[in-house]
């Protein structure tokens, strides 16, 4: 953990407790844990261990039972589902496992939604996607469609997409889980070469030995508690 | 936010089941046809027979006597025709104003006494426009004045009559004071319809020599009528007349109170065809808002993205009614595409009533004694079309609102897995 940079999110003390039936599931107990600027962390575990939870909730997309999550000092639980929804536009990118590109816009539109949703002019819009989506490896793959890509390229229009608004974090889930060998470390480089070189903040869930192998900081969650947490120098 | 463009994504998911879409535009394009064509038919038809039925009859707007349509009698008569033509002349909708004197008379030669109607005319105001009979005067001819001393029969009651142009015929009626007048005329003319009840119960007279025979002076009358272009305005026509003219001593009638039983059963129809249109509009509603539905369903996950991305809720209800707004745009252009070559062929060539009947001839189609125009043309008022088309996008728009609320109620972390 960087001890001298600026903590980005903010986990205290923080449970979630679903309801499945008549059954409680503590899916995180207690968690407390930061994340600062310029971090490359993955959340390990098994299924089941809740980092999709904390993920979850780091991106605003959930609210915890209890406890506090902050993102750059704001305090979620204290936020209108418009001010959230603000949150996740201006300062948080995600990468989903399954691209979730959608499927009407092209590769450019794609990775420019981010910007157009923030009213960003097209002029600058287009230099900077542009720019994204060469450093992302997809120059003349502009104008596809999602379903004219493979699947590594779709992620790395996913991946375009997060990082265009300049977000204080992105959320990875799973990034690599659904690609082949050689892809998943040419997309890990990617999203390093962008870590160390732009500084982006990323956060990982995975349970993939090669992110795991890649990441600075790896936090292991067991039964919704975490079980260790390495930095690596 | 204002740089998302919407509209096209929303014609792109338009087009992401190009099937399904196709099938509710087509239902959307059938349900606007059908409307449109049905109503054109109503339209046309409702108006020919009223624009008949007030050229058979006392006109579109009618002022009488107030006690006459219950008690017709000479004796209840109206006074200052001069003044009562002057003031329904008056109004812009108004294009023609007669005078008539209606009534029952006992037409006798040396050989028949038969009982007739009769409609005393003024030759110098009725035309074709206002009298549909005299376009099948194919004896003689209408007469030269108000005073002529002919008379111009039905060639039926003719026939029964055994007279022919020339012949003497001795008509009877009652004067303004009960008292039975007889006077003697020359038929003048034959009047051949091919509708048997008008050939054979109708005669014409003229006016002034009915009023000299009956005790009116120059002044008095039983009807002045007025015609007008649209007869969707007779209401409107009526109860300005009814400001305008004296307070007592006239009633100002539309051609529905004169004529009840045609009336009852145009709207009756008009009815049957609002209730079937209903009924195709709700089935069209329900098919939209079905496909509408399922396409919001299928996407929940989508949306959940987008609004993990930074969409809200309501950019999401635009998008949803957008796809709406398309859905009725492309339906509506597709429902003008496939109506203009039908409706352009009914509105010129008609539907030919007797090959649909057969055995019957033109002229015995008849609703309430009132012919039916044949071949059957239609037509649609500027005011249904506009109604039916703004249903029909309304229905769209309103297929499209609770998909569109469902959508923004999507909750991102139901739909998508972020860890």
């Amino acid at each position: 953990m960087s001890k001298n940079q600026k903590t980005i999110v903010e986990l205290e003390a923080v449970a979630k407790v679903y309801a499945q039936g008549d059954q409680a599931v503590h899916a995180l107990r207690g968690i407390t844990m930061s994340i600062s600027e310029g971090e490359f962390t993955a959340i390990s575990g098994p299924s089941g261990s809740g980092k999709t939870t904390a993920l979850n909730l780091i991106g605003a997309l959930d609210t915890p039972t209890s406890g506090t999550v902050r993102l750059e000092d704001a305090d979620l639980g204290t936020m209108s589902r418009q001010a959230l929804s603000l949150l996740r536009r201006d300062r948080i990118g995600f990468v989903f496992q399954a691209y979730n590109l959608l499927p009407v816009l092209s590769a450019y539109e794609n990775a420019e939604l981010v910007l157009a949703v923030q009213g960003v002019a097209q002029s600058e819009r287009r230099e900077r996607v542009m720019d994204i989506m060469a450093q992302c490896g997809l120059e003349g793959l502009e104008d596809r469609r999602p379903s004219e890509l493979s699947g590594g390229q779709q992620q790395r229009v996913a991946i375009a997409r997060a990082i265009a608004s300049n977000p204080a974090v992105v959320l990875a889930d799973e990034p690599t889980a659904n690609i082949d060998s050689t892809t998943a470390n040419t997309l890990l480089g990617m999203m390093e070469t962008l870590n160390q070189k732009q500084n982006i903040t990323f956060l990982f869930s995975t349970h993939d030995q090669r992110v795991m192998d890649r990441a600075r900081r790896v936090i292991h969650l067991v039964d919704g508690q975490i079980d260790s947490d390495d930095v690596r120098t | 936010m204002a740089n998302v463009n919407l509209k096209r994504m929303a014609w792109r998911n338009l087009w992401r089941h190009r099937r399904r879409t196709i099938l509710t535009l087509s239902a959307i394009v059938f349900g606007t046809f059908l409307s449109i064509i049905m109503q054109s038919m109503q339209d046309m038809n409702w108006a020919d027979m009223i624009r008949v039925a007030a050229r058979l009859g006392a006109g579109h707007v009618t002022m009488q006597h107030p006690e006459y349509l219950d008690a017709p009698t000479m004796s209840r008569s109206v006074t200052n025709v001069t003044q009562l033509r002057a003031v329904a002349s008056s109004h812009p909708d108004t294009s023609h104003v007669v005078e008539r004197i209606p009534g029952f008379a006992l037409l006798s030669t040396a050989r028949e006494n038969i009982g007739a109607g009769f409609l005393a005319v003024s030759p110098e105001h009725e035309s074709e426009d206002t009298l549909q009979i005299l376009e099948a005067i194919t004896e003689g001819a209408f007469f030269e004045s108000s005073t002529d001393s002919g008379i111009i029969l039905g060639a039926t009651l003719a026939n029964n009559l055994d007279a022919e142009l020339g012949s003497k015929i001795v008509y009877t009626l009652t004067d303004r004071d009960g008292e039975v007048v007889s006077a003697l005329a020359r038929v003048s003319g034959i009047i051949q319809t091919g509708a048997k009840t008008v050939d054979s119960t109708i005669c014409l007279l003229p006016i002034d020599t009915v009023r000299e025979l009956i005790g009116f002076g120059p002044e008095d009358t039983i009807q002045v009528a007025s015609f007008i272009d649209d007869q969707r305005q007779s209401d409107a026509v009526a109860a300005n007349l009814k400001a305008d003219v004296p307070a007592t001593g006239v009633a100002v009638l539309t051609w529905a109170e004169l004529q009840p039983d045609l009336a009852s059963f145009i709207l009756m129809k008009l009815a049957g065809s609002w209730f079937i249109m209903g009924i195709v509009g709700v089935l069209v509603a329900a098919g939209i808002f079905n496909t509408m539905f399922v396409g919001v369903m299928e996407r929940l996950r989508e949306f959940g993205i987008m609004l993990a991305v930074g969409f809200t809720p309501k950019q999401l209800f635009r998008l949803i009614m957008w796809e709406s707004s398309w859905m009725a745009t492309v339906g509506l252009a597709g429902a003008a595409i496939v109506t203009v070559g039908p409706y352009w062929y009914l509105s010129n060539v008609g539907i030919d009533l007797t090959a649909l009947m057969a055995g019957m001839e033109a002229a015995e189609l008849e609703v309430a004694g009132i012919g039916l125009p044949n071949p059957m043309m239609v037509g649609i008022y500027r005011s249904n079309l506009v109604m039916i088309c703004t249903l029909a996008v309304s229905a769209v728009l309103l297929s499209g609102l609770y998909p569109a609320w469902r959508a923004c109620r999507t909750e991102p972390v139901e739909t998508i897995r972020v860890g």
